[in-house]
């Protein structure tokens, strides 16, 4: 009896059929609108069926130049500009404000937490993981979101991963929606998404003379539990292309 | 029955507000030299009514006043007599209107002159032109005034001479709202043995704080400022002031909030004493809402952010802002306070088109950047994490300059806006954006003064 429940476990495991968390605490399929943060791009919420989950550990992951901090920044933005507060830690002080402002945010409901960009990155990896904690476990805010992504993958595997568990822990049944932004995989709840975002910058103009039009993004849900695996293609611009565009 | 006091000029009011309560707590401040006490019930200590009066101008020169006594059934007549006559005046209950009559009908205008508050302000114009009209028809007196028939002076003159008539009656205008004394909110404690440290302050903070909150919750204040005063073995006195974002007097929020200052700021030695006082102010009225999503309370975003300040640092944690300013990369860090209004609601403006967004290095990064025929081929650099490689693509430069009339006094690195997002120094650039080998976009700029080039961000 138990040789073949162990077989069952093992064939599902070789099929990967089984979420790295083997909880069995299976969140529903249907999601409300309520019950998460849409992003405001009609695709990605089709997608997601209604955004990201709420009370739930998401990730958002990509290499370098993907389109992640335009698409965590429009979640952001919108998020504010439903009148939510959105808190963003930013381990290695990259955020330009002015992208910011650009994705239509409220920038008085965003709580910015800036790591130190100088110093060991341990240092300012587990101040960031601190701070996530202050903030998760304050409550209130509608999204929150911890950026990651200059963090090497080698470092990114050594933060042991109760420290992920806590994470979850405390947004579990919280109106928060709570994004990692990595550059792999690394850790989600059993009801968060791993959204993968695979992006190239587009060019315009003439050989001679030739200026960056904006990002084409392709995103890949991975989310076993929700079964709303897809991939979108989304268009991005500069702020001064569409400026350009515009006759301005 | 009422009481009223006259000082003579130059007394001081604080004494007079003294001698006033020691004979009751329910009185009226009407001017710097007046004040008017509701005397009823101080039968049966004092006696009759010349005697509580006689008993109140000899506790005035006890302390030192010189004044004018009048009891009267209503404030308004004890008012007018007190500063009419000298000395002790007593009115029967009832006979006020017959002991105003003689008055001269200038008291009123003395009268009406002195604020609720007790403040002199100015004789505004309808009072006087009341006045001068009551003096064309040949009035001189109170009891004339008192006489004519309420509904022609209403005709004539509107409500404020019927407020005229009505104090010239000795009618009270309203009844009599006590000034309440000036509470501190304070609590001190002195200890036993000096203590040093966070933890065992933390259960004296607990001690002073929950009387000090229940003090506030009575007076439905709240705490606008929150004062420290921790006296030392070393005689010195280690002061600490919380400007509060909104008034509140929950006790652990208080206490969270002092120990992380002191956490911030530690005092130099054991504690001997500790005083903690707060300055009061009206508390919040809070009106919820079905309709939207809860906000979290000024005492949790409070709380918040002094944990976040005291684990990030001072100015590291707050709302972004935008500088009126070319400067690349140049924002401000505002307090994070958000409020019930704002935000479109909704589901906040899908179909707006997506925008780029730029990863800035806070400090650019020095870079190597091979350049051929003018535009660079080739970028390097040491900063771990960061790919260099061959350039496939490229666009610029954007030359951009600014702030070169101001004095090089800023510390904002080569051209950028440094760590606080403000510098003064000047800029001088040529701006590329260039795709590497392996597909990242960056950010370069060339520094014109110094020919070096930086990497300013990468485009995700």
């Amino acid at each position: 009896m138990a040789n073949t429940a162990l077989a069952v476990l093992e064939s599902a495991l070789r099929a990967k059929k089984l979420d790295r968390t083997l909880t069995t605490a299976l969140p529903p399929v249907e999601q409300s609108p309520e019950a998460c943060a849409q992003t405001g791009i009609a695709a990605v919420d089709a997608c997601l069926r209604n955004g990201v989950p709420r009370g739930q550990l998401s990730e958002l992951t990509g290499p370098r130049s993907a389109g992640c901090t335009t698409l965590l920044l429009q979640t952001m933005a919108v998020a504010t500009r439903r009148g939510e507060l959105a808190a963003l830690v930013d381990t290695f002080d990259r955020l330009d404000v002015t992208s910011m402002a650009a994705a239509g945010a409220d920038l008085g409901r965003v709580l910015w937490i800036r790591g130190q960009a100088g110093g060991p990155p341990e240092w300012a990896i587990d101040r960031a993981l601190k701070a996530l904690n202050l903030v998760l476990q304050a409550g209130g805010f509608g999204l929150v979101a911890i950026d990651l992504a200059d963090v090497p993958g080698a470092m990114l595997r050594r933060i042991p991963f109760t420290t992920w568990l806590r994470v979850q822990r405390a947004v579990e049944g919280r109106d928060t929606a709570c994004v990692l932004v990595v550059p792999e995989p690394i850790a989600r709840s059993a009801g968060g998404l791993t959204l993968t975002v695979a992006g190239r910058t587009s060019w315009t103009g003439s050989s001679a003379r030739p200026r960056v039009a904006g990002a084409e993004l392709k995103m890949r849900v991975v989310s076993p539990r929700r079964r709303v695996d897809g991939e979108v293609a989304l268009s991005a611009y500069v702020a001064g292309s569409t400026l350009v565009a515009a006759g301005l | 029955m009422f009481g009223a006091l006259y000082a003579a000029a130059g007394s001081d009011p604080a004494q007079l507000v003294d001698v006033a309560r020691e004979f009751s707590p329910r009185i009226d401040v009407c001017g710097p030299r007046e004040i008017t006490l509701d005397v009823s019930g101080l039968e049966r200590l004092f006696g009759d009514a010349r005697t509580i009066a006689g008993e109140l101008r000899r506790t005035a020169a006890d302390h030192g006043l010189q004044v004018r006594v009048a009891m009267a059934g209503s404030r308004t007549a004890a008012r007018l007599l007190a500063r009419h006559r000298a000395g002790l005046t007593i009115v029967d209950a009832g006979d006020d209107a017959a002991a105003l009559a003689p008055l001269p009908l200038e008291l009123l205008l003395q009268v009406r002159g002195c604020g609720p508050s007790g403040s002199p302000q100015e004789i505004d114009d309808t009072d006087a032109d009341i006045c001068a009209s009551f003096r064309r028809w040949g009035l001189r007196s109170l009891g004339e005034v008192a006489a004519l028939p309420p509904a022609d002076v209403a005709a004539r003159l509107g409500q404020a001479g019927v407020q005229w008539q009505r104090l010239a009656r000795g009618e009270d205008p309203a009844p009599l709202v006590p000034a309440v004394p000036e509470e501190r909110f304070e609590q001190a404690l002195d200890l036993e043995w000096p203590i040093d440290g966070l933890e065992p302050l933390s259960f004296v903070l607990g001690r002073l704080m929950d009387p000090l909150s229940a003090h506030l919750e009575r007076r439905d204040r709240g705490a606008a400022v929150l004062h420290v005063r921790l006296h030392l073995v070393s005689k010195a006195v280690h002061e600490r002031s919380l400007e509060l974002p909104a008034p509140m007097r929950d006790a652990r929020t208080l206490r969270t909030l002092v120990l992380l200052d002191l956490e911030s700021h530690p005092p130099a030695a054991a504690i001997d004493r500790v005083v903690v006082a707060v300055d009061p102010t009206p508390a919040r009225v809070l009106q919820y809402s079905l309709l939207t999503r809860p906000l979290p309370s000024p005492e949790q975003v409070s709380t918040l952010m002094a944990r976040l300040n005291a684990l990030m640092g001072e100015g590291r944690c707050g709302a972004p802002g935008l500088v009126d300013s070319w400067r690349p990369g140049a924002f401000d860090m505002c307090p994070f306070a958000p409020g019930d209004g704002g935000g479109e609601g909704g589901e906040g403006g899908e179909g707006k088109a997506l925008v780029v967004a730029l990863r800035r290095f806070r400090f650019a990064v020095p870079a190597r950047v091979l350049v051929e025929d003018g535009r660079p081929v080739r970028v390097t650099t040491e900063r771990r994490g960061i790919s260099g490689g061959r350039i496939e693509k490229c666009a610029g430069p954007w030359r951009t300059s600014g702030e070169w009339w101001l004095a090089d006094t800023g510390s904002g690195g080569p051209g950028g806006s440094g760590e606080s997002g403000r510098s003064d120094s000047p800029w001088d650039r040529d701006e590329w954006d260039v795709t590497v080998s392996d597909g990242a976009t960056y950010r370069l700029f060339r520094e014109r003064d110094a020919n070096a080039w930086f990497i300013d961000g990468v485009l995700d």
